[in-house]
């Protein structure tokens, strides 16, 4: 425990105009500073692999999307934002969507549904700009989902190596 | 000393003598919803008699999304991101908080390193929340610069958050059993650097505060509260240790290891606006202090795990479950139907704010029977009429500012 210590004012602190110009010596020092602030469109932030932008579906390099439609990242979803219509395909997997809706509106970004996705479908873009002239056109469905696995490969990576616990466990031997 | 007031006192609005020609003007103000000096939406009603306040009711609610429902109908793991919206300026306390409540109800034990990191995590927020308190209190006291530099100083600590978890604000990276990701070395470093620079910083945000005359004549002696008062009001943290008790819950009843770790907790003497002043100022640096012991830590136990492993509670990695049918089939148990046993659990920690408890209810299914959340802010809100009655309108602001509250955590 430490007692904070409360002092009186100096005289020179009572007197004041002293203390202006000291405080404004402080002011007038962070005008040579760097700055910090930002002029935002013109310069963007930094995107990188780490940055949880927008949920996007990852098309596999043969041309199909990796999704199974599982429901999994729907039943993760914490804003209800995923919507999703399987239906059957010829392939090997025998299932895909037939509507996949994720209605940007809602999403929060959370992330869980990249976590949540057993099949590498669907992560986290470095998308975050988010504007339009109706609600409706944010709702976004498949074909402004999909994005080719090169361009989400760093996150992919990334994913990856977040995801490198329980080294020790059997199973992973 | 004086007695504890009961809680009828500021309650019941005193009777107006209409006869009386001073006390017959006595106005009705309404304060807020939207004045800014509420932080978020509060509404105030004063009664005025002159400019001395008779009778202060804070009126709460504007911001109530019905948090606590929520947790019962989304499930355990869903509500992390609802944490991250209560006390919005420390959402990783937030989480960590509900994090522990959940895993001392399922008997979890988080690994070593998890735990350091969620202290690391803990720490900064405290000192991202506390720089809120400086800027937003500074500026409406009238101190605008100072707003400036603690925002440029939080803006830093966002950064590195943004680094680590990829989002500035509502980061929900803490899982039941741990955090999501190991912290690196490129945030490390980051870290270290802030650590290092921000006693200085702050120091300038002291010598433009502590000795200026105006903040010194706006907060000391207004909003004074006894021990006996701070306590029998529920007032914790800052608020409560502004009045002198020295009572802080990482030294009290110490979590996440804290007990491990070396600091000290400061406390007041007086109790009014200018002790909690001083107490939140000396907070950020033993806080600047738990940080750098942690990073330490961090740095000798590279490699560790940091979230817990148990099939039942956490998700595989994705490795595992790519080749394995039991990892594949344990991923969707986790996501689909987590649950937690039949039973109850309290868990407080030490917020920014004073003791953010979750209590959370099982009947053992994937949603919670009952999840409460015991929000410092509103005990801090309650308090108001306390600390002003009799005041100067101009104080309320000094006393709304220092007693420090977010209405998301408050209505929740
Ligand atoms: S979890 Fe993955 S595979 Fe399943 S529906 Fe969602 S995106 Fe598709
Ligand atoms: S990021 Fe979160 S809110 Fe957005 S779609 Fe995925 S799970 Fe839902």
């Amino acid at each position: 425990m430490v007692i904070v210590r409360r002092k009186e004012l100096s005289l020179l602190e009572k007197l004041y105009l002293p203390e202006i110009a000291r405080g404004l010596s402080i002011t007038f020092r962070k005008l040579f500073e760097k700055k910090i602030t930002r002029q935002y469109p013109e310069e963007p932030l930094p995107k990188d692999e780490v940055t949880r932008g927008q949920p996007r579906l990852v098309v596999k390099d043969d041309g199909n999307i990796a999704c199974v439609s599982c429901g999994m990242c729907e039943i993760a979803c914490p804003a209800y934002a995923i919507t999703i219509d399987g239906g059957e395909t010829d392939r090997a997997i025998e299932r895909e969507p037939v509507h996949f809706e994720i209605d940007m509106l809602r999403c929060i970004l959370c992330g869980f549904c990249e976590e949540a996705c057993p099949k590498d479908a669907i992560f986290m873009s470095d998308e975050l700009e988010l504007a339009d002239y109706s609600r409706g056109a944010l709702i976004y469905d498949l074909a402004k989902l999909k994005r080719p696995k090169s361009a989400l490969q760093k996150r992919i990576d990334y994913v990856y190596r977040l995801n490198n616990r329980w080294r020790k466990s059997p199973s992973t031997r | 000393m004086s007695t504890t007031q009961t809680f009828e006192y500021s309650r019941a609005m005193p009777p107006v003598d209409h006869d009386d020609p001073v006390q017959g003007e006595t106005m009705m103000v309404n304060m807020g919803p939207q004045h800014p000096a509420t932080h978020g939406v509060l509404r105030l009603v004063v009664r005025l008699d002159g400019e001395t306040m008779e009778y202060i009711d804070p009126d709460v609610g504007f911001l109530h999304r019905g948090k606590e429902k929520t947790c019962e109908s989304l499930g355990w793991h869903k509500f992390f991101p609802h944490t991250d919206r209560l006390d919005y300026v420390q959402p990783l306390l937030n989480n960590i908080a509900y994090a522990m409540a959940c895993e001392k109800l399922a008997g979890i034990t988080v690994p070593e390193r998890g735990q350091v990191v969620r202290v690391l995590l803990m720490e900064v927020s405290r000192i991202a929340a506390h720089l809120i308190y400086i800027g937003t209190t500074s500026i409406d006291l009238g101190a605008v610069s100072n707003f400036f530099y603690s925002f440029e100083q939080r803006e830093l600590i966002y950064s590195i958050l943004d680094a680590y978890t990829g989002h500035r604000m509502n980061n929900t990276y803490v899982r039941i059993g741990g955090v999501y990701a190991d912290v690196d070395e490129n945030v490390e470093r980051m870290l270290e650097k802030f650590l290092d620079e921000f006693p200085e910083k702050l120091q300038v945000l002291e010598r433009l505060l502590t000795g200026n005359r105006i903040w010194y004549g706006r907060n000391r002696g207004v909003g004074l509260v006894s021990k006996e008062n701070a306590m029998a009001w529920s007032l914790t943290g800052p608020n409560l240790r502004g009045s002198g008790v020295d009572w802080d819950l990482r030294k009290r009843q110490p979590y996440c290891g804290y007990e491990t770790y070396d600091f000290d907790i400061p406390v007041g003497t007086v109790g009014d606006c200018y002790d909690r002043y001083l107490v939140r100022m000396e907070e950020m640096r033993q806080s600047c202090r738990i940080a750098k012991q942690a990073l330490e830590r961090l740095k000798q136990t590279r490699g560790a795990e940091v979230l817990a492993e148990d099939r039942k509670y956490v998700l595989p990695p994705k490795a595992l479950v790519h080749r394995s049918m039991e990892e594949l089939i344990f991923q969707f148990k986790v996501v689909t139907d987590l649950c937690l046993p039949v039973g109850e659990a309290y868990q407080a920690v030490e917020s920014s704010k004073g003791e953010l408890g979750f209590y959370v209810r099982s009947d053992g299914t994937s949603n919670p029977l009952r999840c409460h959340i015991r929000a410092p802010g509103l005990m801090n809100v309650q308090a108001i009429p306390l600390l002003g009655n009799g005041r100067l309108l101009s104080d309320l602001v000094a006393i709304i500012g220092s007693l420090d509250f977010v209405m998301g955590e408050v209505d929740r």
